[in-house]
């Protein structure tokens, strides 16, 4: 820290902040998202256990993106992250047919809660790379997201694993937080 | 302004310092080493510094061919004697170092060079082995699998493959096997070493997990830490352990031993935080690993597992 970084940060206008809440079941790839964002290696993720948070500068926003675990054990505390929540980001492993159920249901009561009213919702049907996967417009039919009235929403295809499709939901997020 | 004076240092005053020494006490900086510091860590480092820094052809191109060698893990046993042999011997020729007065130096040295390429060989197999995924149609990852139950849950029987069971040992759904992630076979070898060869000790910390308060995922921070241990290794903090601990070309099993420690001492720093909830974790888990890092810069640190003392 020397007076050049202290003078450009009195210079510069203050950018804003914005706090992006990433959920969804276990599996489903949020770590992985957040690290894409990160620009961070994605090859050695491991299960979270409790939360990650990364900040990171995209479209003059200063996301403050908070990963947290997607266990079952886990789910009990999500609420405890969901006060000043800009955006809602629900990840989910769009080839786990089986637990597509819980996912939605998951999903659905985080969508009623007060602390989470009016949030736009992104939802990224991850996992395209494998062949079983459901495509993000049936996905989204799947889960009903058509049926969403009280909020903006937008799902976004990605493979995690390969980067591609993560910025173009961030892309939306900001957009959304601009309209506002 | 660090950067140029060790630069300096290197190119000007180095060179300087040591042809000093040389001339003064008759011993090349390499046999000063052997002879002056002591066995271990501080000795082995301080070679391995030596010749890194070397700019003699000859020493460059060894230390170019045992990378060579360690990269493609050729350094095995077969070949171990032959390659030690040549290294010393390359180092002799090099130096002008009369091999019947100073045979203590040929084998202090050949026994840094086994540790240096061993940790470096090392580094490789670790990261062959977490390359390799899980995958439930290979039968020995499967068997493994549930030998992890077994030496966990002696008293309980599993009664599926996949199953709600998984969670009381710390997995998070009822199928391990997207668990291990990133960390793939490694994570599980991990913890099947800790919880067979330090059968006690993982009891009891898989006790602790289970607290109703402070209990945790036993498996998912057991793979969390597998990710600790290969960062150490991978970065080099982990040398101090090895070269400390090891006296033969050091193994896999050496790398387990440093997680099984790493897991023990873990469980003791959570129980000891207190911590309200596994919320904590990420916080708790960079105390504990500042902590770690702070003992393995000091080389005489000893990691003497206390494993064996405390008795559930």
């Amino acid at each position: 820290m020397g007076l050049l970084s202290i003078l450009r940060k009195l210079t510069s206008t203050p950018e804003r902040e914005l706090r992006l809440l990433l959920l969804g079941l276990d599996n489903a790839g949020k770590t992985t998202i957040l690290k894409i964002l990160a620009s961070e290696e994605v090859a050695n993720v491991t299960p979270t256990a409790g939360f990650n948070i990364k900040s990171v500068m995209s479209d003059g926003f200063k996301l403050n993106v908070w990963d947290i675990g997607g266990q079952r054990k886990i789910r009990p505390y999500w609420k405890n992250y969901f006060e000043n929540t800009d955006v809602l980001i629900y990840v989910v492993d769009s080839a786990d047919k089986k637990r597509l159920e819980e996912t939605g249901i998951e999903l659905y009561e985080l969508l009623s809660d007060d602390k989470l009213h009016n949030v736009p919702l992104l939802v990224y049907a991850n996992k395209q790379d494998l062949p079983e996967s459901l495509s993000a417009s049936n996905l989204a039919q799947a889960l009903g997201l058509p049926s969403i009235k009280d909020r903006a929403w937008q799902i976004q295809a990605c493979t995690a694993v390969q980067g591609t499709g993560v910025r173009d939901g961030m892309e939306w997020v900001c957009k959304s937080i601009k309209k506002k | 302004m660090n950067l140029h004076f060790w630069w300096f240092f290197t190119s000007y005053l180095r060179p300087i310092i040591k042809w000093f020494l040389r001339k003064t006490t008759g011993l090349c900086e390499l046999q000063r080493i052997c002879y002056g510091t002591v066995s271990g860590a501080p000795r082995v480092v301080a070679v391995e510094r030596s010749l890194n820094l070397s700019r003699t052809r000859q020493i460059r191109q060894l230390v170019d061919h045992l990378n060579d060698i360690a990269d493609q893990k050729r350094f095995t046993d077969v070949n171990e004697r032959k390659i030690l042999k040549g290294a010393v011997n390359t180092v002799l020729a090099v130096k002008k170092i009369n091999p019947k007065t100073h045979y203590q130096f040929g084998i202090a040295f050949g026994k840094c060079v086994e540790q240096i390429w061993g940790y470096r060989q090392l580094v490789a197999e670790v990261e062959h082995l977490r390359k390799i995924c899980f995958d439930s149609d290979i039968c020995e990852h499967e068997r493994k699998l549930y030998d992890l139950w077994k030496y966990l849950m002696p008293e309980e029987e599993l009664e599926g493959r996949v199953s709600k069971q998984w969670q009381t040992i710390g997995f998070q759904g009822e199928d391990p096997k997207t668990d291990f992630r990133g960390m793939g076979m490694l994570g599980l070898e991990n913890l099947l070493f800790f919880a067979s060869e330090y059968r006690a000790p993982a009891q009891h910390v898989l006790m602790h997990s289970q607290h109703p308060t402070y209990g945790y995922c036993f498996a998912i921070v057991g793979i969390n830490l597998t990710s600790m241990a290969w960062v150490l290794l991978r970065d080099g903090t982990a040398k101090t352990y090895f070269y400390n601990i090891s006296r033969s070309l050091p193994t896999i099993r050496l790398f387990h031993s440093f997680y099984s420690y790493l897991f023990y001492e873990f469980d003791k720093f959570w129980v000891q935080t207190k911590p309200q909830d596994i919320m904590q974790f990420s916080n708790v888990k960079e105390k504990f690993e500042k902590n770690i890092r702070t003992m393995l810069k000091n080389p005489c640190s000893n990691f003497k597992i206390a494993l064996t003392v405390e008795n559930v």
